[in-house]
C-alpha cells in the first residue's frame, strides 16, 4: 500500500487563477513552493513514492479560460493543454487525421486515468506516452512565458525542456493538417493526382511490461510518405521511453529522404538508430535492451510501409 | 490578479451532488475525494488500496463516467455529482451486482465495488461494447483472485440482461 502523503503533510493552499498572466506571476511569487497542477495524476504519484514533496501552493490551471477545449484553428487542430487525455482519445478529427495519437492515448493509462489527466500535463511533465505521436505530425505547442504567447515546434520545445524556467506555462497543442486536407479547388485536383501515386504510412509502439500502468521502456512512432517507387518523400521518426525526453531523430530521417526503401537502407537504419538513440538505464532495462527494441521496430514499420 | 485567483483558503467547503443528495463537506481544497467519502461520508463500499490510481478499489462514478477517487482532489469535484457503489445499489441490487455474484465475478470481494462502478460507467454510456471496448473500460482495475475469467462472464451477462429488461 502507498504512504498517504496527506497523513503526513500540511494541506497546500489551491490557487484557482484565470489566466495565464496570473498564474505566472503566482508561481513567480512562491517560486519552489508551488507547481502547477493540470489533472494532478502524475503529481500525485510522485508525491505518493515519496519522489517530490507536496508544495505549499498549487496552482490550478482549470480556470483559465479557452484551455478545455478542442478546436479547428487555420492550419490545424487546436487541443488546450487542460482537455483531458480521454477526449482526445475519443475525439472525431484526432482518429480521422491524426490516429496514432489516438493509438498513443489508447496505450496511456486507463480510462479512469485519462479522464482527470491532461494532454497539457502529458506533454509538460516531457515524458509522456503522447509525445512520440505528436512529434511525429509535427506537432506544435504555444507557451506562455510571463510576457507573451510564444509558438514553437514541440521538438524544438523539448530540446530546451531543461533549460526552461519552471515557470513555463504550456497553454495549447496544435496539430497541423498535411496539405490536402487543407486546399481548394483546382489546387486540390492537382494534389489529388499527386497524392495518388503516394503513399502516407504512420505507426506508434509503446513497448512496456504492463500497458496502462507502468513507464513504456520505449515507445516509438514513425511517419512519413513514400513514392510509387518507395522513395521516401516525407519522413520523421521519434523515440521516447522510460525518463527519457522524447526526441526526433532529424539526423536520420534527412538520411533517409529520397533513398528507396530496401533491405540495405533498412540496415542503414537499424545501425544509425543503435548510435543516436540515447534512452536511459533503469532498474527494469539496458540501454542496450532499449536501443535494439526502438531500431527493430522502426525498420519493421518500414518494411511494413514499403511491403504492405 | 483577480480575487477569484486569490481564493486559497486552507478550508474549503466541497459542495457537490453524492448519491443523489447534495452534500457540503468542510475540508482542503487538496483533500482526496476517496477519503472524503470514506472518513467523512463514511460510505466504505468505495475501498482503498494502492492510493496512486493503479489498481481501482476506489472507483466511483463522476457526472457517470468512473474515475479513481484516490487520485480526484476536493476542488475538482466540486459542483459534481458523485456515486459510489452504495449509489448504484441504492434501490436494491443493481443488475450488474446481480450478474457478479450469478457467474462467480469475485472471491475475496476487495476490487467486486470498484469492478462493478466501472462496467455501469460503461454499459450507462456504451450498452452493447465490443470486447475490446470491455478489456479498455476495466484495465484500471485490478482483481488479485479471479484471473478475470469469472468478471468477463458477468459483465456479458449484465449487458444481456439490460437487454432483456429494455
Ligand atoms: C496509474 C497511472 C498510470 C499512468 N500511466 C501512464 C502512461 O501509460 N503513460 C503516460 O504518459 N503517463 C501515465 N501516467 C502519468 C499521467 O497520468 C499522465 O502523464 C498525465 O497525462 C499527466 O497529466 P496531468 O494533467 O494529470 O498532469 P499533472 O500531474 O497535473 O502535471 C504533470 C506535470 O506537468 C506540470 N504541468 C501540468 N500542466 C502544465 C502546464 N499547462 N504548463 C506547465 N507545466 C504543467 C506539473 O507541474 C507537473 O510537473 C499514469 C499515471 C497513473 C496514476
Ligand atoms: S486506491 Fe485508487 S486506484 Fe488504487
Ligand atoms: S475478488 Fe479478490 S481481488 Fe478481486
Amino acid at each position: 500500500m502507498g504512504m498517504n502523503a496527506q497523513g503526513s503533510m500540511a494541506f497546500p493552499q489551491v490557487w484557482h487563477p484565470q489566466t495565464a498572466a496570473e498564474a505566472w506571476h503566482l508561481k513567480q511569487s512562491f517560486g519552489t513552493d508551488s507547481v502547477y497542477v493540470s489533472g494532478g495524476t502524475l503529481l500525485r504519484t510522485q508525491w505518493e513514492s515519496g519522489v517530490a514533496a507536496i508544495p505549499k501552493h498549487l496552482i490550478d490551471l482549470s480556470a483559465i479560460r479557452g484551455l478545455g477545449e478542442i478546436r479547428i484553428g487555420e492550419t490545424g487542430l487546436v487541443i488546450g493543454g487542460q482537455v483531458s487525455l480521454e477526449a482526445c482519445r475519443t475525439h472525431p478529427i484526432i482518429q480521422r487525421h491524426f490516429p496514432i495519437v489516438t493509438e498513443a492515448l489508447r496505450q496511456t493509462a486507463a480510462p479512469s486515468i485519462r479522464r482527470l489527466g491532461t494532454i497539457g500535463g502529458n506533454i509538460a511533465s516531457n515524458i509522456g506516452d503522447s509525445l512520440p505521436a505528436l512529434l511525429g505530425y509535427n506537432a506544435h505547442v504555444v507557451w506562455y512565458n510571463g510576457m507573451e504567447d510564444l509558438q514553437i515546434t514541440l521538438s524544438e520545445w523539448l530540446k530546451i525542456a531543461g533549460m526552461l524556467h519552471t515557470e513555463r506555462l504550456l497553454l495549447q497543442i496544435q496539430l497541423p493538417f498535411q496539405a490536402d486536407e487543407t486546399l481548394e479547388g483546382h489546387e486540390v485536383e492537382h494534389l489529388r493526382s499527386v497524392i495518388s501515386k503516394t503513399k502516407r504510412f504512420s505507426a506508434y509502439h509503446k513497448v512496456g511490461r504492463r500497458e496502462a500502468f507502468t513507464p513504456s521502456v520505449v515507445t516509438a512512432s514513425v511517419s512519413g510518405s513514400l513514392s510509387e517507387k518507395k522513395e521516401v518523400n516525407e519522413i520523421r521518426i521519434a523515440l521516447g521511453g522510460g525518463q527519457m525526453i522524447a526526441q526526433r531523430l532529424e539526423e536520420l530521417e534527412r538520411e533517409l529522404l529520397g533513398k528507396v526503401i530496401d533491405v540495405q537502407l533498412l540496415r542503414h537504419v537499424y545501425n544509425r538508430i543503435m548510435q543516436l538513440y540515447k534512452p536511459r538505464e533503469d532498474l527494469f532495462a539496458s540501454v542496450s535492451y532499449r536501443k535494439t527494441t526502438a531500431a527493430h521496430l522502426i525498420a519493421s514499420e518500414l518494411w511494413k510501409a514499403a511491403h504492405q | 490578479m483577480t480575487e477569484h485567483s486569490k481564493q486559497a483558503e486552507s478550508t474549503f467547503a466541497l459542495r457537490c451532488v453524492i448519491n443523489g443528495e447534495a452534500q457540503t463537506i468542510e475540508t482542503t481544497a487538496s483533500a482526496r475525494l476517496l477519503t472524503l467519502i470514506r472518513d467523512e461520508l463514511e460510505l466504505t463500499g468505495t475501498k482503498r488500496s494502492c492510493d496512486i490510481g493503479r489498481c481501482g478499489a476506489c472507483m466511483v462514478l463522476m457526472e457517470g463516467e468512473a474515475v479513481n477517487s484516490c487520485l480526484a482532489m476536493a476542488y475538482q469535484c466540486a459542483g459534481k455529482s458523485i456515486t459510489t457503489i452504495e449509489g448504484i445499489s441504492k434501490g436494491g441490487f443493481d443488475p450488474i451486482q446481480q450478474a457478479f455474484l450469478e457467474e462467480g465475478g469475485f472471491q475475496c470481494g476487495y476490487c467486486t465495488p470498484g469492478m462493478i462502478v466501472s462496467v455501469k460507467g460503461l454499459l450507462d454510456s456504451n450498452p452493447s461494447p465490443s470486447e475490446d471496448e470491455i478489456a479498455e473500460a476495466l484495465s484500471g482495475n485490478i482483481c488479485r483472485c479471479t484471473g478475470y475469467g469469472g468478471i468477463r462472464r458477468a459483465v456479458t451477462r449484465a449487458i444481456e440482461g439490460r437487454m432483456l429488461a429494455k
